[in-house]
């Protein structure tokens, strides 16, 4: 049967994916927007937003210029800085060891990947448990040498602490992905590396690298996205503290919403957020697209 | 000034208040709850010891009253933002709240809470054996009342709008068996405190000397809390005018600072939990917080020093002041059910409930259940009183603005300090300037 060439042809596709585009502008749309819109208002929690309570720019205003979301910004960046680092130089390495099927590996892997299951306000519970001073298995492992560091209650060590929570609680996932892209490479262009001559780092350096790389940059930019929103783990370890060295920028905002109850400012606080990791997200996108470099 | 207080508050109760005879019987004798009989109310409920051992307690009014209770149980801090959601719509699911000593002037301002005079006053709902002159004076002023001086303070204007329960005073738990090893005599005064905290840290290897709370947030705000007004210092003053850097202030968070400095390991991040168990599990010799530790101090299962412990009054630094907090029991305005609400909060408070929570561990809200026999055996029953005199009601400033001061200001700029970050003068001095634009913005000197 011929395909008709004619209007309903045309629109079938549309129809199709509006039920999809309706849900999205709803669901993801609506909400940006209404945080948007709120963040010109000073509104407290359960309160109605009316015109008397526009203050247009006036809250971004206030927020930028405080210290205190200066700080909490920059303790953020640091904080996404580290972890995305050492998550991927570990999550590269373990992928590059464990890539072989070797005895037991379906095992070993199924492990690796465990601390990535647990909801995070449990990661934040357990690390806070492990990095206590005094009932700490930390500490008691430490006190073998004599010492024992008041992990929670020193800035430095405090922000060690978030750091390392998150490395093992993620280095799973840049390991799986990574992992998934090295089991993805032709198998050819490697032989053609040994036939070359190459020793096993410069295979790794000069072939698997690179064949990984369009990976590597989205792995680096869902990392990078979900640090910049960490919350729960310092929630749950140090409520932000000792000071601000560990307020990560969306605690900060959680507790203009829920602690101090004002919701535009809070609501603020997220659009900086949202400009902040989109035009994070567009620096890395823009310095190497894995779709640009596939042509499409 | 108790008995101005005490007058104040009958004067604004009313005399539907002060009718109440003793003692009351479980049931609803004399009063007409047979008509709320199958209704279902939905209480926010803390996770809380007190509240653990009042709940043991709920199929009970469920059997005498008909009314069935569903709790929505969360942890204390993390009640506000759902009391707030709730209580801000046309009807909220709520039909009583358990409610922090620091948001009730909120809460009033923002017409959350139903004016429980009225409610006393409806002899079909009030319990006819319901005496409230039996309640603890200062919890009943200090969690009840709102709109007098200052706007939360007893006196003319306030009302009442809650029913003091799992309320607190400050007292201090000293490890006997250390001090009597170092000689030192139970703390009368912030000097003999002091002294003898820089003793342990120095002779008991592995102890601290006072346990505090001080994690970043509204733990280490408490953990100030207990030394500025017995030092005399204000957070604001009656003008509203910040007072955080005044040299009553500034001594008292340079006490503060040495009792983390000679208090346990790593208690410069201690939440009340934290700050408690430190005390229970032997390794600080002092605690000096909320009488809570009564109940755990004998629990064998929560303490290793449960022999070793003796209780004295909040000591004496410029003055005797002790903390005066702790939760209390509303009626959100906007429950469908008010009356059943209102039945559930006497029953809950009065004597005999009261007694028998108290016994298991709770903490007590009446007079007469300090009196009664199976307490005293387990509660040290004339320390209790002591601290009850010095309670203060303005402990903290319940306004409207104090939670962001003591959790966006003092919560971090305090914890700044105590971990050595930041001198203190020129901190508080910015804690202060901080707190001054927090009440501008809130308007407090509109002239």
């Amino acid at each position: 049967m011929k395909p008709s060439m004619g209007l309903d042809r045309r629109l079938t596709p549309y129809i199709f994916a509006a039920p999809a585009v309706v849900i999205m502008l709803f669901g993801l749309l609506y909400p940006v927007v209404e945080a948007f819109r709120l963040s010109f208002y000073e509104v407290r929690l359960g309160e109605q937003v009316t015109p008397q309570a526009f203050r247009g720019f006036a809250i971004f205003a206030e927020a930028l210029s405080d210290s205190s979301v200066q700080q909490s910004m920059a303790v953020t960046l640091q904080f996404s800085a580290v972890v995305v680092l050492v998550e991927m130089v570990l999550g590269v390495g373990l992928a590059l060891m464990l890539e072989k099927p070797l005895r037991g590996m379906i095992v070993f892997r199924t492990l690796l990947v465990l601390p990535m299951m647990i909801a995070p306000i449990c990661v934040g519970l357990i690390w806070r448990y492990m990095f206590d001073v005094n009932v700490g298995p930390i500490n008691s492992w430490l006190s073998v040498f004599g010492v024992k560091p008041a992990w929670l209650a020193e800035p430095g060590l405090a922000f060690f602490a978030i750091c390392v929570t998150d490395i093992w609680q993620f280095t799973p996932f840049v390991f799986i992905l990574a992992l998934a892209g090295l089991q993805g490479i032709d198998q050819s262009s490697i032989e053609a590396a040994k036939m070359d001559g190459a020793t096993p780092l410069q295979i790794i350096r000069y072939v698997k690298l690179p064949l990984l790389a369009p990976i590597l940059m989205i792995t680096i930019l869902m990392r990078l996205i979900d640090a910049l929103r960490g919350l729960e783990v310092v929630y749950a370890m140090t409520n932000g503290g000792p000071g601000l060295s560990t307020e990560l920028f969306s605690l900060h905002i959680y507790k203009s919403a829920f602690v101090t109850q004002r919701m535009g400012h809070s609501a603020a606080l997220s659009v900086c957020l949202l400009i902040v990791t989109t035009a994070l997200s567009a620096l890395l996108l823009m310095w190497s697209n894995p779709l640009r470099q596939k042509g499409r | 000034m108790t008995i101005t207080r005490r007058t104040a508050l009958k004067a604004t109760l009313g005399s539907a208040l002060t009718a109440f005879p003793l003692p009351y019987a479980a049931g609803a004798a004399g009063t007409d709850w047979s008509k709320l009989k199958g209704q279902s109310i939905v209480i926010n409920w803390p996770s809380h010891p007190h509240f653990d051992i009042a709940k043991k307690l709920i199929p009970e009014f469920t059997a005498a009253t008909g009314i069935k209770v569903e709790l929505d149980e969360m942890q204390y801090l993390r009640m506000k933002d759902a009391q707030v959601l709730q209580m801000s719509k046309p009807q909220g699911d709520y039909d009583v709240i358990v409610y922090v000593i620091m948001w009730k002037t909120e809460y009033v301002q923002r017409n959350f809470l139903t004016e429980l005079a009225p409610l006393f006053a409806n002899d079909a709902l009030a319990m006819k054996d319901y005496n409230k002159d039996d309640i603890i004076t200062a919890y009943l002023e200090g969690l009840g009342l709102v709109g007098g001086p200052r706007g939360y303070l007893p006196g003319p204007g306030a009302k009442l709008y809650g029913i003091p329960y799992g309320a607190e005073c400050s007292v201090l738990a000293y490890r006997k068996d250390i001090f009597a090893k170092h000689n030192l005599a139970p703390p009368k005064t912030y000097d003999d405190m002091l002294a003898a905290a820089r003793t342990v840290k120095e002779k008991e290897p592995g102890m601290g000397g006072l346990t505090q709370r001080a994690q970043a947030g509204h733990q280490v705000t408490a953990g100030w809390l207990m030394h500025l007004t017995p030092y005399d210092g204000l957070v604001i003053d009656n003008k509203f005018e910040p007072r955080v850097s005044d040299p009553a202030a500034i001594k008292a968070t340079e006490v503060y600072k040495e009792f983390i400095d000679t208090g346990p390991a790593g208690g410069a991040a201690f939440d009340f939990g934290q700050c408690i168990n430190s005390f229970l599990q032997g390794q600080s010799a002092m605690y000096c917080d909320s009488i809570s530790i009564f109940g755990p101090a004998r629990d064998p299962s929560k303490s290793k020093v449960t022999e070793t412990v003796g209780y004295v009054v909040h000591p004496k630094a410029a003055k005797y002041s002790g903390e005066l907090g702790g939760f209390g029991l509303a009626i959100p305005k906007n429950s469908a059910k008010r009356d059943a609400a209102f039945a559930f909060i006497q029953w809950m408070t009065a004597a005999q409930q009261d007694v028998r929570v108290t016994a298991q561990g709770g903490q007590p809200t009446r007079w007469s259940t300090l009196d009664h026999p199976d307490v005293k055996k387990i509660y040290p029953v004339d320390t209790y009183r002591e601290c009850l005199k010095i309670a203060n009601p303005d402990w903290r400033p319940i306004i409207n603005e104090w939670t962001e001061i003591s959790e966006k200001v003092l919560g971090i700029r305090l914890s700044e300090i105590i971990t050595g970050k930041a001198p203190i003068k020129p901190t508080m001095d910015r804690a202060a300037a901080e707190i001054k634009t927090i009440m501008t913005r809130a308007g407090y000197y509109k002239t």
